[in-house]
């Protein structure tokens, strides 16, 4: 009888276990079947202007990167006891968003000064869940416009917003706002000095929009402040002479925009013609009532 | 008036004989493929062509460009000989004016043919921008047809009017349809006055309009940046071209018709000697303008020039290149220099040679520019650089030509081909001036 209980007990484990390992094969499995989802973030911030975080989504599959596109992202501010959530956003088909900060005040820093963020995504029934902790203190730049001996300068100078001291031996680079890239001024970063300033000099005749240059001066992906960009409107440039031609009459223009002569000497052609054709018509029925 | 019968009886339009039907009938037949051929190529597409993305302009705009130039021959014999009081001219004149309306027609149908979509030929008018020369074009050819139509309708009254009495006992249904075109003409001092005014102003109005059609032509290719096309000396070359092509089709009908018709009597000698220097002329003028054309880029060696020109001199289209050099220009001119050689038969072949000549010339202008374009697309397939066109072009092209043959057949069949009335005022004045001197 004891040998019976204990071989139906045997029985009893060994076939919860052989269901169980099903069930939870099962469940691993379609864990398993998920793709890994990589966050990357990039902080950014542009003077008086905006702060925000450039997320990317990518995962592996087949061995190939892949950009995850229309996931949703959660953003964090977070503190020692509590996540504060700033908001969501949703990545594009390249997998890419940006997650603008409405108020970089209304962020909590700790004792350090620095802002700890959580980007997170909770999953769904492709991708497993991910997240990525960013960290970054806020800097500022202020950049003027200066003009010694007719040489125009940019001086920035860099310090920490937190507690004011000089961000020193950090490199600063100058460039001016193009139509599809900034164009790096003068060498390719200058190092901030003992104040947190450099004094960099802007070459002569570069073409701006009625003479305005938009110069950017910045700290570009830096470990501790991430990127921030300051700019400034100079009206140091060389103006540029629109030399379009779409509201002009051109042999290359729409049928609206057609030149004068193009449309007076032809019409004044065929009207001639056609009037002594007429005329001519008009003779055969003369000919006729003759 | 014994005088006027006879020429009633010699020039008066005749029933066509077997040959005449036979002709005819491969007319209507051909014209019959091309037009199923035709048909196919709107169902299925311009795939039926062998046109790709370097030809994009085939047979069709070679042949339109012949047409065109053909055309010139009624603003060349009617306008340029009358106005400079050439008095011989008249037995060929209404030639001239038929084959000029035969082509200006057809060409204005064969650039129809090459459309894509010709669905939308209405576009061309509603969208078009006159900064294109394709819309000058567009414009010229319906006014050409018209300034043509009327230049072979006007002189043709009088000889209406002796049609509808010629032709009122042996043919009444013919004689009511002659009468109605005669547009009551009696000859009267009136009628006159306003018809001879009329032939005046369309003898001037038609040397602008033709002048103006050719460069237009010329101008599609040379407002065009491509090699072999971008030249200033394109609206010259295509005038003097046009020349050539007019008057060598002009000397092979001429021909056919004293042959078939037996006008020996009216077309004689001296109008194919007169007709020979008209086209040895034309053909020193054009010679001149090709020189200029491939002699000039030949000396200045640019690249995509020389690549153009040896493409023609020496490449693949040196055989088409010389044949249409040496047989259609330099052959006629050498032997037009001799009196022999503008006899009627060697005429007639020198026409034809010279006909057959311009078609493939203007093959030449159109083709191998294309085959070489001055942005070449890179990896494209070897058979780009090549044109040969399809069966379906080959009948489309053939029935154009073969329709406006079949329109000067049918003028030719139902129109005096000399000037009945004309001919017989000119033999009038002749009579009174040699009575005069007696």
């Amino acid at each position: 009888m004891k040998n019976r209980l204990k071989y139906c007990f045997l029985f009893i484990v060994f076939l919860s276990l052989s269901i169980g390992s099903v069930a939870f094969q099962n469940i691993y499995s379609q864990n398993n079947n998920k793709h890994k989802v990589r966050l990357q973030a990039y902080y950014f911030k542009i003077m008086d202007s905006a702060s925000f975080f450039n997320i990317k989504a990518t995962s592996k599959i087949n061995k190939k990167n892949t950009r995850v596109s229309n996931i949703e992202i959660s953003v964090y501010n977070s503190l020692e006891n509590e996540q504060i959530k700033l908001g969501n956003t949703i990545t594009n088909h390249q997998g890419e968003t940006r997650f603008l900060i409405k108020d970089l005040n209304s962020l909590k820093p700790d004792s350090t000064g620095n802002y700890k963020i959580l980007i997170s995504f909770k999953g769904d029934s492709l991708y497993k869940k991910a997240s990525k902790k960013v960290r970054f203190k806020d800097a500022v730049i202020n950049a003027k416009l200066v003009t010694k001996d007719s040489i125009n300068y940019i001086n920035a100078t860099l310090f920490d917003k937190n507690n004011k001291i000089p961000i020193i031996d950090e490199p600063l680079i100058l460039r001016v706002q193009r139509l599809f890239r900034p164009l790096t001024l003068g060498n390719e970063f200058s190092i901030t000095d003992e104040t947190g300033s450099i004094l960099t000099p802007i070459e002569n005749g570069i073409p701006g929009v009625d003479g305005n240059l938009i110069l950017e001066i910045v700290l570009d992906d830096n470990d501790d402040y991430g990127t921030v960009i300051d700019l400034v409107k100079a009206p140091i440039g060389v103006p540029i002479v629109d030399e379009s031609t779409f509201n002009q009459r051109t042999m290359w223009s729409p049928r609206s925009k057609t030149p004068l002569f193009l449309l007076i000497i032809p019409n004044v052609l065929t009207l001639g013609m056609w009037t002594i054709i007429i005329l001519l018509i008009v003779n055969l029925f003369k000919i006729y009532k003759t | 008036m014994k005088n006027k019968e006879k020429l009633l009886l010699d020039l008066a339009p005749q029933k066509f004989g077997l040959k005449g039907v036979i002709w005819t009938w491969t007319l209507i037949i051909i014209s019959i493929i091309g037009i199923i051929s035709y048909i196919d190529q709107v169902i299925q597409g311009q795939v039926v062509t062998n046109m790709h993305d370097y030809a994009l302009w085939g047979i069709y705009i070679s042949n339109f460009v012949f047409f065109v130039a053909t055309s010139f021959v009624g603003t060349l014999t009617v306008a340029v000989l009358r106005l400079t009081n050439n008095n011989w001219r008249t037995p060929i004149v209404r030639i001239a004016e038929i084959i000029s309306l035969a082509a200006i027609i057809m060409a204005g149908i064969t650039i129809m043919i090459d459309m894509g979509r010709p669905d939308r030929l209405l576009y061309l008018f509603i969208y078009g921008r006159m900064q294109s020369p394709i819309i000058w074009d567009v414009i010229i050819i319906p006014t050409y047809i018209v300034i043509s139509l009327l230049l072979l309708y006007f002189p043709l009254l009088p000889d209406f009017a002796l049609l509808k009495s010629y032709f009122k006992e042996k043919n009444p249904i013919l004689s009511k349809r002659y009468g109605k075109l005669a547009l009551n003409w009696t000859g009267s001092i009136r009628q006159k006055k306003i018809q001879l005014k009329s032939i005046q102003i369309i003898a001037i109005l038609i040397i602008p309009a033709g002048f103006i059609l050719q460069t237009i032509d010329a101008w599609l290719f040379s407002t065009l940046f491509r090699v072999g096309w971008d030249s200033t000396n394109m609206g010259a070359y295509f005038v003097s071209g046009a020349s050539v092509a007019g008057i060598g089709a002009l000397v092979t009908v001429v021909y056919v018709i004293q042959k078939a018709y037996r006008l020996e009597a009216y077309i004689t000698d001296l109008h194919f000697d007169k007709l020979g220097k008209f086209l040895v002329l034309t053909c020193l003028i054009y010679l001149y303008f090709n020189i200029n054309e491939y002699l000039i880029p030949e000396f200045t060696s640019k690249k995509e020039e020389i690549t153009h020109i040896n493409v023609l001199f020496t490449g693949e289209y040196a055989p088409l290149f010389w044949f249409v050099t040496i047989g259609g220009l330099v052959i006629p001119i050498l032997a037009l220099l001799f009196k022999q050689g503008r006899k009627p038969l060697p005429m007639f072949f020198i026409g034809l040679l010279v006909v057959v000549g311009s078609w493939w010339k203007r093959f030449l202008i159109v083709t191998p520019t294309l085959l070489q374009p001055f942005l070449p697309i890179q990896g494209v397939p070897e058979s780009w650089h090549h044109y040969y066109p399809s069966l379906h072009e080959w009948a489309i092209t053939i029935a154009t030509l073969a329709m406006a043959l079949l329109i000067i057949t049918a003028l030719v069949r139902y129109l005096p081909i000399v000037p009945i009335q004309k001919t017989a005022d000119e033999l009038k004045n002749l009579e009174t001036s040699k009575k005069d001197m007696l």
